[in-house]
């Protein structure tokens, strides 16, 4: 069975310390100005005493059904054979419509290459070592959590199968492999 | 306050900025003049003499395209690499099969302008074409019939290149094609009509434009009729979709939309039409209308690109 990466956010574990930002930007040679990933404290919610932040992780989502990827005329964002979502910088001519039609607005042109440029799983650096992602390794809470969820012993598919996780915009059709724990403070009941 | 997670301007929703806009425009003022040029000729008796507004039409859409493609070249981040679109085809992208009806489109539409401006060309010190011309004169029945298919899918397809994107309500709804092309054509009726005025000095009573001055009405009541079918699609969506129907009552783009596509496109050439015939078709006030209507075009392509953009689901 082919590999199915996913990474899980647990929004009652994160702090909003921003560690997995500088992590990425250090490991995948992200330049000034742009980002892969960004951990946005939204909030406070609720009634004093009881306020909570909402932490929200903007990256790529990793659909299965990428947007990105439809849209693209040279074929520069593609599937690879490890199911991610990546881009060939020498094909992107940089129309940027991958960055409209991308519904979690996560596509950046990289100001070095030219090309478009997004979160990868860390596929090129980490990855390919047989590492875990940058930003799941420096997380300092353990937030987050990586791994094949079609390997029912993984990380991942435990925590998928045992705790109530939400993805964002599902109701656009993406599919994203981005899962999150929402924070039981909030409103979301869990 | 600072926020701890950095610069946002990279999530700025509006990738897509004017020179789009512009593009997207004379895409859709190329196809709507060719259009229009040969339905007239298909449509009159007289098929020896190149109308005036035919004539018109062969410059104007070669023009407005070589004008549009250049905006949409030097927008890319790579210029000069913008031949990999050329190369590499992805069929699931409409802005390849985009690019393919344009790679036909363009050249056949520059053939097609040879044939009909063949007199012209001694007259412009352009006697080399010539030659060219009368040796492409016995296809002109199929070069004009390709032309205008292939004109019919790249004023559509302005409209379903971004109507493919369902992160924008706004935008990613059916009948943005249909109203991309109708108003493409009331671009091109407009276009015309200034090219045969003034460059081919046509009288304002000529029979051809004022055929042309027929179809306006039904062409404009049709865009009315796309853009309250457009709205009142996204009413009945309810959610992200209904609330994208702000972009009519806030900002800049409701002035744009109201003042821009509104007033000038649609009310100032309707209540020309009030006026008593003697001084509705005297030159000056045929020009000043259709260039009321062009304005209209340009200011909805605007409208549809940035309010489109500003509403995300
Ligand atoms: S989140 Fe955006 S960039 Fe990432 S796969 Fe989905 S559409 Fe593509
Ligand atoms: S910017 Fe590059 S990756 Fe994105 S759609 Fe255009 S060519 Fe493809
Ligand atoms: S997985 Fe890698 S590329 Fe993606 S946000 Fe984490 S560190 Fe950055």
């Amino acid at each position: 069975m082919s590999k199915r990466y996913v990474m899980v956010h647990d929004e009652n574990r994160c702090i909003g310390c921003q560690a997995c930002s500088v992590a990425c930007r250090s490991e995948n040679g992200v330049p000034e100005g742009v980002t892969r990933l960004q951990v946005r404290v939204e909030g406070p919610f609720g009634d004093a005493p009881h306020l909570h932040f909402k932490y929200n992780r903007v990256s790529c989502q990793q659909c299965e059904n990428a947007p990105c990827v439809t849209v693209c005329p040279t074929g520069a964002a593609y599937v690879g054979d490890d199911g991610l979502v990546s881009i060939k910088e020498d094909k992107c001519v940089g129309c940027m419509y991958c960055v409209a039609a991308c519904p979690y607005k996560v596509r950046f042109i990289n100001p070095e290459t030219k090309a478009a440029d997004k979160c990868n799983f860390c596929k090129d650096t980490r990855l390919a070592r047989g590492e875990l992602p940058a930003c799941v390794t420096v997380c300092p809470t353990d937030a987050l959590t990586f791994g094949d969820a079609n390997d029912p012993s993984s990380e991942v598919a435990k925590l998928i199968n045992t705790k109530a996780t939400y993805q964002e915009k599902t109701h656009l059709g993406t599919k994203p492999r981005v899962y999150r724990i929402p924070t039981k403070r909030g409103g979301i009941q869990s | 306050m600072n926020n701890t997670w950095g610069d946002m301007a990279q999530y700025d929703p509006v990738t897509w900025n004017w020179v789009i806009a512009v593009y997207l425009f004379m895409a859709g003022l190329s196809a709507g003049s060719i259009l229009i040029g040969i339905g007239l000729r298909w449509y009159s008796k007289e098929k020896a003499i190149e109308s005036a507004i035919l004539k018109a039409a062969a410059i104007i859409s070669p023009l407005a395209i070589t004008l549009g493609l250049a905006c949409l070249v030097f927008d890319l981040t790579k210029p000069f690499e913008f031949w990999l679109i050329l190369v590499n085809y992805n069929f699931s992208s409409v802005m390849s099969i985009g690019v393919l009806a344009l790679l036909l489109y363009s050249p056949i539409g520059i053939a097609y302008s040879l044939i009909v401006l063949r007199d012209e060309l001694t007259k412009r010190k352009l006697d080399f074409l010539v030659p060219v011309a009368e040796a492409l004169m016995p296809m002109r029945k199929a070069i004009e019939v390709v032309l205008f298919v292939l004109a019919i899918g790249v004023g559509a397809y302005t409209g379903f290149l971004i109507s493919a994107m369902n992160a924008y309500p706004l935008l990613n709804t059916a009948v943005l094609p249909a109203l991309f092309l109708v108003s493409g054509l009331s671009a091109g009726a407009a276009a015309n009509a200034i090219g045969a005025l003034l460059m081919f000095n046509t009288h304002s009573h000529d029979t051809n434009l004022s055929k042309m001055h027929g179809l306006e009405l039904p062409v404009m009541l049709s865009e009315i009729m796309f853009l309250f079918m457009l709205f009142c699609a996204l009413y009945f969506k309810g959610g992200a979709a209904a609330a994208a129907l702000a972009s009519l009552t806030t900002g800049v783009w409701a002035s744009v939309f109201w003042v821009g596509v509104v007033g000038i496109g649609f009310a100032i050439p309707l209540l020309t039409m009030l006026m008593p015939s003697q001084t509705r078709h005297s030159k000056g006030v045929m020009i000043a209308v259709a260039c009321c209507s062009l304005t209209g075009v340009l200011a909805l392509r605007h409208f549809v690109i940035y309010a489109g953009q500003s509403y995300i689901s």
